[in-house]
């Protein structure tokens, strides 16, 4: 018989193996009868003899095969009955599993999606990225330490010589938000990246429908005008009509024809960006990118390396060889006679290969840290979850023990009663895990959105896939494991005797107690840990948020503008008239009612940024001038936006025009550093190492330090050059207003300004200036967060399991309060005496508890911002927190002990 | 108690209760309280099978394949489940008595053996 027909067959089984037993016992019955035994006599002799029945038939039930899922299903419904008897521990459990599964799947959905997860590419492990993909852009420096990004020309000269790969793709580091219009229809934004004729062949990705881009595609310069869409993009735009295919798509001003779609699932080598389009690189001249000099060049490095392992090579045998031809390839770029330092720079240069499966990520960079302390969190909170619940199937134990010990009686072996109350545990853990994972799906969104604030969420898939799923269920067990094992073989053994007997098991209860009050005093120790995190979290993101920014954030919106639809004329002479239409618009801006300046960069906070070093005519580089400076670009009203102060000189007014002479205004750091002891203003500086153009620019004003990138970075030099002077379209608007102005009404007549000037330039979005700010320390700020709701949490799921435990104390000793009153005991003792048991275990908890905190705080050090990992203030409102909300919790049962009026208490024994 | 009842009873050698009620099965199909009783009567009542062991090993013995169940009218018109030993049965049998003998003759040879020998 199957396991299947004998699950059908139960009943009938159970039936006779009744019957069978009843046989037996008439037959031995009617025997002694015969033998001359009074009938009375032989039925009492008989039941002497056979012993327990049910234990007869529980063993027959085992040896007939172990019937496990017949079992488990009986173990479910009786669960489910006792659940369903005390909804009140019920709800509170599966609340507190919730949160506790929710909360670490929700974490772990952002780890697997940024950390772990693989691209759906074909053998992502045989994929390797050269360099760590931690740099994004353009650079034309001669590669000087370990390489990142590489230019056109040596990646065919690389794909050439190298035999350790079966191929090589080249993508470009950053992907455009750009313009595309399909069929001569309205401009919408889309994620255009840039990728060689192998990038599909080599990453393994096919195509959903026609074909993707190919060799042919990526030859001479302009042979390729062809995209290939993303699924998404596809959807989104033509519903899945597969006669998409072979329509014209106007990409800035240039057309290209859809040949295919791409495989559904793949957004782009870049987890956390996704890509609505793909062009060859040698469409690159027609697609215009800030910063681009034509990939012809050999040092315009922006691409980075994708290879693949041919089979059977190692990683370091193609490291090695990676590294010989990129010396050789770099040193043939050099010429016949590089200079010495060129050759010195080369010698210290190399590349590293990196596993390339999973993508590269800046979220992975800058989150990895962040997420694996609050995994660390999470798991915390879920143990203190654990605790709790297994306090409260302690007690119910308790109450369960005339259930337990009569099940006993009745034949049911230990282990039987064990697997029976586990499966009540993990009845109540499956429970919390499902809707655990419901609450995850929509909290990983959100936490997401939280940790990248701005208009556009980043494109994640956290849908839950089967690492989650795997990972949830693998907690969940463990989970009902950690809270049910020890409650369920306290439970199962008990001795049954005494129990039945009176029925309040008594003999277990003390044990029992030691049990609850060491989960407490766990409980403590773990909330007081939490508390502690959270505190140094939430002080460094106070000291963060405090400090000087060198500009005023206040009342500033940035207007993020797009020009590349305007058709303007980019590297050509007749560059000014860009600048010109800037102008336009910041004149008109300024007429609006409520704007007090505005003004056009290349970068305003948190955007990145532009850097070399300068060389100053007559000043020698020492150490503390020979360094990066950071340049911007500027409209003649910046400063008095961003509230950038002037120390001395003058600012750029319209007299500094494209043919008059070239200016600068630098900031007090680079003032200091090059002229520490006199007035920079009429020094002359050239851009570079040894700049192409020496003493082209005139210091005619020094400005006040602010922050460029970052809140938490050093003091930087920066420099700044007129817009005139510096000809191109740089996308930044800012706008200042009257305080208390209606924001809404200054955008959209801002708005409506800048179509007058020119309808093709269009308003990619605005955000204040205040939220670039908040936004640069937004993963800070999540985490001080979540660590304080989880620390909250933690005392909270503490502070019902010391009421629980109080409560339950108070009650069994009513009696005994009652006869102390009757006594003559005050009412302040007996709450004196209650409370005092409660503060052994606070303090046993905080001795547990504080000095892990203080040794495992250490490893946070690197995300504190100005603030020792033993901060005493952050320690100390730890401590006191969980202090008042223990004594708190304790206090409402130990007041309800000294109401208790003695002749009732009395009574009721 | 109930256990003193039995004291002149040995109590059956761990393992060798299959076999028992294997070879009570060779006689004819039998029920648990008739197998039980042959085993007593056979044994001339030292041997007393406890109804806790012998209904699992009839249940295992059934499972395992050894003997085949059917419910039919006993002597006293009662309807009862008569077990009967299958092919598969009494090879394992031959093979359980085989190993059985082997044992016995073991034991034996070491408990009679001379103190010289050893």
């Amino acid at each position: 018989m199957s396991w299947l027909q004998r699950l059908f067959a139960r009943r009938r089984m159970e039936r006779d193996l009744d019957k069978e037993i009843q046989f037996h016992v008439d037959s031995q019955v009617s025997d002694k009868v015969q033998s001359g035994i009074s009938e009375i006599e032989a039925r009492r002799l008989t039941r002497l003899e056979f012993g327990g029945t049910e234990k007869i038939k529980e063993d027959c039930r085992q040896s007939r095969g172990t019937m496990w899922l017949e079992t488990l299903l009986q173990d479910v419904r009786y669960g489910v009955r006792q659940l369903r008897k005390s909804p009140g521990f019920t709800s509170i459990a599966i609340l507190s599993l919730t949160l506790g599964i929710g909360a670490n799947t929700a974490i772990f959905t952002l780890v697997n999606a940024l950390l772990l997860r693989p691209l759906p590419v074909e053998k992502p492990s045989e994929l390797f990225l050269f360099g760590d993909g931690q740099a994004q852009g353009s650079t034309s420096s001669i590669p000087e330490e370990s390489t990142r990004l590489f230019s056109y020309p040596f990646f065919h000269d690389l794909r050439q010589k190298a035999t350790s790969f079966s191929g090589i793709a080249a993508v470009d580091s950053s992907q455009s938000a750009t313009k595309a219009s399909i069929g001569g229809g309205a401009y919408q934004t889309a994620h255009v990246n840039l990728v060689s004729g192998s990038y599909f062949s080599v990453l393994g990705v096919p195509a959903f429908l026609g074909r993707t881009i190919g060799e042919s595609d990526d030859g001479a310069d302009g042979s390729g005008p062809v995209a290939v869409a993303s699924y998404s993009w596809f959807q989104r735009q033509f519903n899945g009509d597969p006669s998409a295919l072979g329509k014209t798509i106007r990409i800035q001003s240039h057309d290209y024809t859809l040949v295919g779609v791409a495989r559904p699932g793949f957004y782009g080598y870049t987890v956390g960006q996704s890509t609505d389009l793909w062009i060859p690189l040698s469409m690159e001249k027609a697609f215009s990118r800030p910063g681009s000099d034509g990939l012809g060049s050999k040092f315009f490095q922006s691409l980075y390396l994708i290879g693949r392992l041919k089979p059977g090579v190692t990683a370091t045998r193609a490291s090695a060889e990676t590294n010989v031809l990129f010396h050789q390839i770099l040193r043939s770029y050099l010429g016949p006679q590089p200079s010495r330092q060129h050759l010195d720079e080369l010698a210290h240069a190399s590349v590293e290969l990196n596993p390339g499966g999973r993508g590269v990520s800046f979220l992975r960079y800058a989150f990895s840290v962040p997420l694996k302390i609050l995994m660390a969190i999470v798991a915390v909170v879920l143990l203190i979850a654990c605790a709790n619940i297994a306090n409260m199937l302690l007690a119910r134990g308790v109450a369960r023990t005339r259930e337990v010990a009569m099940r006993i009686a009745l034949g049911a072996s230990r282990s039987r009663i064990v697997l029976q109350l586990l499966t009540e545990s993990l009845l109540l853990a499956f429970l919390g895990a499902v809707a655990g994972v419901a609450l995850a799906w929509k909290a990983s969104a959100v936490l997401l959105s939280m940790a990248t604030p701005g208009p556009n969420p980043i494109p994640l898939n956290l849908t839950p896939d089967l690492p989650v799923l795997g990972f949830t269920l693998a907690a969940t067990m463990i989970t009902a494991l950690l809270f049910g094992l020890l409650p369920a073989f306290r439970a199962a053994g008990l001795e049954f005797v005494p129990a039945l007997k009176d029925g309040r098991g008594s003999s277990s209860s003390s044990t029992r107690g030691a049990l609850a009050r060491s989960l407490i005093v766990g409980q403590i120790a773990l909330s007081v840990i939490l508390l502690v995190v959270a505190g140094l979290f939430v002080r460094s993101l106070i000291n963060l948020s405090n400090i000087e920014t060198g500009f005023d954030k206040q009342n500033v919106l940035i207007f993020s503008l797009d020009s590349s639809t305007a058709n303007l004329p980019h590297g050509t002479s007749d560059e000014i008239r860009s600048v010109q239409l800037q102008e336009q618009i910041e004149d008109r801006v300024q007429d609006i009612p409520g704007v007090k300046a505005d003004g056009f960069a290349f970068f305003t906070f948190n955007q990145g940024g532009w850097t070399d070093q300068v060389l100053f005519q007559g000043i020698p580089r020492t150490q503390s001038n020979d360094g990066q400076v950071l340049f911007n670009i500027t409209g003649k009203g910046y400063f008095s936006t961003m509230g950038i102060q002037l120390v001395e000189g003058r600012l750029f007014t319209a007299q500094d025009t494209q043919t008059s002479n070239k200016v600068a205004i630098i900031n007090e750091t680079m003032a200091r550093r090059f002229f520490p002891n006199g007035s920079p203003i009429g020094h002359r500086f050239g851009i570079g190492e040894t700049p192409d153009h020496p003493g082209e620019k005139e210091v005619i004003g020094v400005v006040k330090d602010a922050k460029y990138g970052s809140l938490t970075e050093d003091k930087l030099m920066a420099a700044y050059f007129p817009c005139t002077q510096n000809p191109g379209f740089y996308g930044n608007f800012a706008v200042r207003y009257v305080p208390g102005e209606n924001q809404q009404e200054i955008i959209s007549r801002t708005r409506r300004a800048i179509a007058e000037v020119n309808p093709n330039i269009l308003v990619n979005n605005v955000d204040s200036l205040e939220e670039q700010v908040y936004g640069s320390i937004a993963t800070q700020s999540l985490v001080a967060r979540l660590s304080s709701f989880f620390g909250v949490i933690a005392v909270f799921l503490g502070c019902i399991g010391i009421y629980g435990l109080l409560s339950y104390s108070v009650a069994r000793r009513t009696s005994e309060f009652g006869v102390r009153l009757a006594l003559g005991a005050r009412s302040h003792m007996l709450l004196w005496m209650i409370l005092r048991e409660c503060l052994l275990l606070l303090v046993l908890g905080l001795a547990l508890g504080v000095p892990v905190a203080l040794s495992s705080t250490r490893i946070l050090k690197s995300q504190l911002y100005e603030l020792s990992p033993l901060d005493p203030t952050a320690i100390a409102i730890a401590i006191a927190a969980v202090s008042v909300m223990t004594i708190a919790a304790a206090w409402l049962p130990a007041r309800r002990a000294t109401k208790i009026d003695p002749m009732q208490a009395l009574r009721a024994e | 108690m109930a256990k003193s009842a039995y004291q002149n009873r040995i109590e059956l050698v761990q393992g060798t209760l299959d076999m028992l009620v294997l070879k009570t099965l060779q006689w004819g199909e039998q029920h648990g309280y008739g197998i039980s009783q042959a085993i007593r009567v056979s044994s001339n009542e030292v041997l007393q099978v406890e109804t806790g062991s012998l209904y699992p090993a009839l249940h295992r013995l059934e499972r395992a394949g050894w003997v085949s169940a059917e419910w039919k009218k006993s002597d006293a018109n009662q309807r009862a489940k008569f077990y009967k030993i299958t092919m598969l049965g009494k090879k394992h049998l031959a093979n359980d008595y085989e190993r059985w003998g082997k044992m016995v003759a073991t034991i034996e040879a070491i408990m009679s053996a001379k103190e010289s020998a050893l």
